[in-house]
């Protein structure tokens, strides 16, 4: 004991310190001001949304059931009655993430919180989500159930009920004040640590898959064309817009990579093949109404595919066939010369070596420049209407050969309606546009980086 | 560091007579001999293969098989020449050292042994290249076959960015080997010294191995396809001297089995595993031709050219 004393109070190391984060104090206000904004701001949302939004936004509450020749029509909720989610919405999402610093400096702090608890505050979207869902398809019975047992409208379902009966804006507080400020905290422990950024991923897919949700209506994706703002929808375009892509890639993608190893693994470099490369670059400029032009008068009138989805497939594949080729020689270049050398040395013929060694790891590389080319095939309208794809289309396809619609050229057409709705549900079409697109682009991105070999 | 060991060995220890050649031009001296060939070099230590060549060669103390014999190789890329009618034989299993300072077209003569430089555009070769009775050269014959017999270790240790067990299994795959697979990776890994460190993780990336595994593995990789030849270009010049060492004591044991050549720019490294070296030098013109070939011993100790004698002391390279 007596031999310990003098070295009781100095350990052999120096007392833990923890380095000062090098935040000025006025920063720390303006974080701390934007964090309770934003948590404030987002609860609000919430309770916005599931509470009062549940009954406008969900069929039941601004729902008016008109009679039109006999059949029975629900004029679903009109964007005006959301505009204010718009300025809000990126606001809220965005605020957190200035803040996040100073949460990071907060979170270092509570190590009491348990990992457990944490996890389960960030799933709190999913649950929110799931829940949401629950009320938006029994609030669909419950209009169906109310019809039946003849009372006029819905005015109200079971959430709304349980808000007013429990006291609506103590639930408001309850979300905003405890809930909102854990789940944020959770989410910026869990992005603090690179191991546990993963687990963020769920979270947060499900809570832009609900906020889509919230602003997207599944009748508009199911729905098929019609001459009603209400009730048309982008089933038609979606479907057609899927299967066009799916043959544009199968055409595309073996054409264009062949004519990438050509190029690169058997040409010879000599006038020939200059020529070749420097046509490709040339073709990826050209505008894609020519592109359409030449379609029209190749697939559609001499090869007679007609005006089908086979035609149109065939067009596009034309259109991206020299992106393709261009990141396919890209990725075919990342393949270093050693590796080639090192399977020659062991006996391998050129395609072996081009099949069991350059293929696979260029492969990533490819199908990027592939994604990437479908995105822009995705969003081209002008050659198809050169081709003439139709407008209106109130069936789906079966065949190649039938006639087919995309969704670019639906919200081309609806933009180019008169009546006020169709401009609506137009903007709604490009909204469904950009984030097939945006998925698309994320795609690319995460094969890039997971496929990448660093030799 | 070469510099320095032969010059030690040779200028500060008069006691050792270690060639007469060497008593003869004392390192100061500043007017060299006729060039080229010594003056004693006609008494019997050498001969010339060929006077217009200027190439000597020692003559052989023991009996040795050939795995290849040069006759007057040259080697093009474009219209650059890279190296200049060599002629040579290349013992069979013995280890063969090609020395020579930078660009003397050592890399591309090991490259023309086993029709690696088919793969540059518009390299071509010239002269006869004689293995097991036919011209290696000669278009006619299968490069894929000369590269499944002749193999080849790089410079730079390049595993595939597979398997380890992958790696291996490769060569011996596309060959159309159907023996047992899991033997033969086991034979190979442990006749490269490498089973031992890797027995446990042969599904890891042979790329997460360190440097020498790295190049053990591509050593293990070129024997899986029981080569006779095994070509190595500066297999150690990217490794530390324990990685090195290593290397060198597997080629010395590989040298029972397999015909080694090797290139190398450490001579001492040339000095300690080879039993031939031959030493190659550009001249004005860059184009590499063949100096002095004969046993290592008799190249170090005994040099007959001047010019070789001037690289091995480390006056020039």
């Amino acid at each position: 004991m007596s031999a310990a004393t003098p070295t009781a109070g100095i350990t052999p190391y120096a007392p833990r310190i923890r380095a000062r984060r090098g935040l000025s104090v006025g920063f720390m206000v303006i974080a701390l001001l934007a964090i309770t904004a934003s948590m404030l701001m987002l609860g609000a949302l919430i309770v916005e949304i599931a509470v009062d939004g549940a009954a406008r936004l969900f069929t039941d509450g601004s729902a008016t059931v008109q009679e039109v020749r006999g059949e029975t029509l629900i004029d679903l909720p009109t964007p005006e009655n959301m505009n204010w989610l718009a300025w809000a919405m990126p606001v809220a999402i965005l605020l957190p993430f200035l803040g996040l610093r100073v949460v990071r400096s907060l979170i270092a702090d509570i190590p009491a919180l348990a990992e457990r608890a944490i996890g389960f505050a960030t799933t709190l979207p999913v649950a929110v989500f799931v829940h949401i869902l629950y009320v938006r398809f029994e609030s669909a019975y419950y209009i169906e159930y109310a019809k039946a047992i003849g009372v006029d409208g819905a005015s109200g379902n079971i959430f709304q009920l349980f808000a007013e009966a429990s006291g609506f804006q103590f639930v408001r507080l309850i979300v905003a004040g405890l809930i909102l400020p854990l789940g944020i905290i959770a989410a910026g422990w869990f992005w603090s640590n690179r191991l546990r950024r993963p687990s963020l991923l769920l979270p947060a897919i499900a809570t832009a898959a609900w906020v889509v949700y919230l602003f997207l209506d599944p009748f508009f994706l199911s729905s098929y064309p019609s001459r009603l703002p209400a009730q048309a929808g982008l089933f038609s375009a979606i479907t057609g817009t899927l299967y066009m892509m799916v043959i544009t890639a199968a055409v595309a993608f073996p054409l264009g990579v062949g004519a990438a190893i050509y190029l690169e693994e058997y040409a010879r470099r000599n006038w020939f093949s200059r020529m070749i490369q420097v046509n490709i670059s040339n073709l990826a400029g050209v505008p894609s109404i020519i592109y359409g032009l030449l379609g029209l008068q190749v697939f559609v009138r001499v090869l007679e595919f007609e005006r089908s989805v086979l035609a149109g497939a065939c067009t596009m594949a034309l259109l991206v066939m020299p992106i393709i080729i261009v990141s396919a020689q890209e990725a075919l270049r990342t393949v270093p010369p050693s590796m080639r050398e090192a399977a020659y040395a062991v006996g391998a013929t050129r395609w072996q070596v081009i099949r069991f060694h350059v293929l696979p790891y260029a492969f990533g590389g490819m199908l990027t420049g592939n994604i990437l080319a479908m995105s822009r095939a995705i969003g081209e309208t002008a050659p198809l209407i050169a081709i003439g794809a139709l407008t209106f289309i109130a069936f789906l396809a079966d065949s190649p050969t039938d006639d087919f619609t995309v969704m670019p050229i639906q919200v081309f057409n609806w933009v180019t309606r008169p009546q006020s709705g169709f401009h609506e549900i137009a903007a709604s079409g490009i909204i469904v546009l950009m984030l097939v697109l945006l998925v698309m682009n994320a795609a690319a991105i995460v094969m890039r980086q997971r496929t990448r070999t660093d030799w | 560091m070469a510099r320095n060991f032969f010059t030690v060995m040779r200028s500060s220890a008069p006691t050792r007579t270690a060639s007469p050649a060497s008593n003869q031009t004392p390192s100061g001296q500043v007017t060299a001999p006729p060039p080229n060939m010594k003056q004693d070099a006609a008494a019997g230590v050498g001969v010339h293969l060929d006077p217009n060549l200027e190439a000597v060669r020692h003559d052989f103390t023991e009996e040795v098989e050939t795995a290849l014999q040069l006759r007057n190789v040259s080697a093009f890329y474009g219209s650059f020449q890279a190296i200049d009618k060599m002629t040579m034989p290349i013992p069979r299993n013995r280890v063969t050292a090609l020395i020579g300072p930078s660009g003397c077209g050592k890399s591309t003569l090991l490259r023309c042994f086993n029709r690696m430089n088919d793969l540059i555009p518009g390299a071509r070769i010239e002269g006869e290249i004689e293995f097991e009775g036919r011209n290696l050269i000669d278009p006619n014959v299968d490069a894929v076959e000369v590269r499944r017999r002749i193999g080849m270790v790089f410079q730079k240790p390049n595993p595939f960015p597979k398997s380890i067990y992958e790696n291996v299994a490769f060569g011996a795959r596309i060959n159309g080997y159907s023996g047992d697979m899991d033997r033969l990776v086991e034979d190979s890994l442990r006749r490269a010294a490498l089973w031992d460190e890797v027995k446990d993780e042969l599904d890891k990336s042979g790329l997460a191995l360190s440097g020498g595994q790295q190049q053990r593995l591509c050593i293990a990789r070129a024997i899986a396809v029981q080569p006779e030849i095994i070509l190595m270009d500066e297999p150690a010049s990217a490794l530390d001297p324990v990685a090195t060492l290593k290397i060198e004591d597997l080629m010395r044991e590989l040298a029972e089995e397999y015909t080694i050549v090797v290139v190398t720019h450490n001579m001492q490294q040339a000095g300690r595993v080879s039993d031939y070296t031959a030493f190659l030098l550009a001249g004005e013109e860059r184009v590499g031709r063949l100096v002095e070939f004969g046993p290592t011993q008799d190249i170090f100790t005994n040099p007959i050219d001047q010019r070789t004698e001037d690289y091995i002391t480390g006056r020039y390279g």
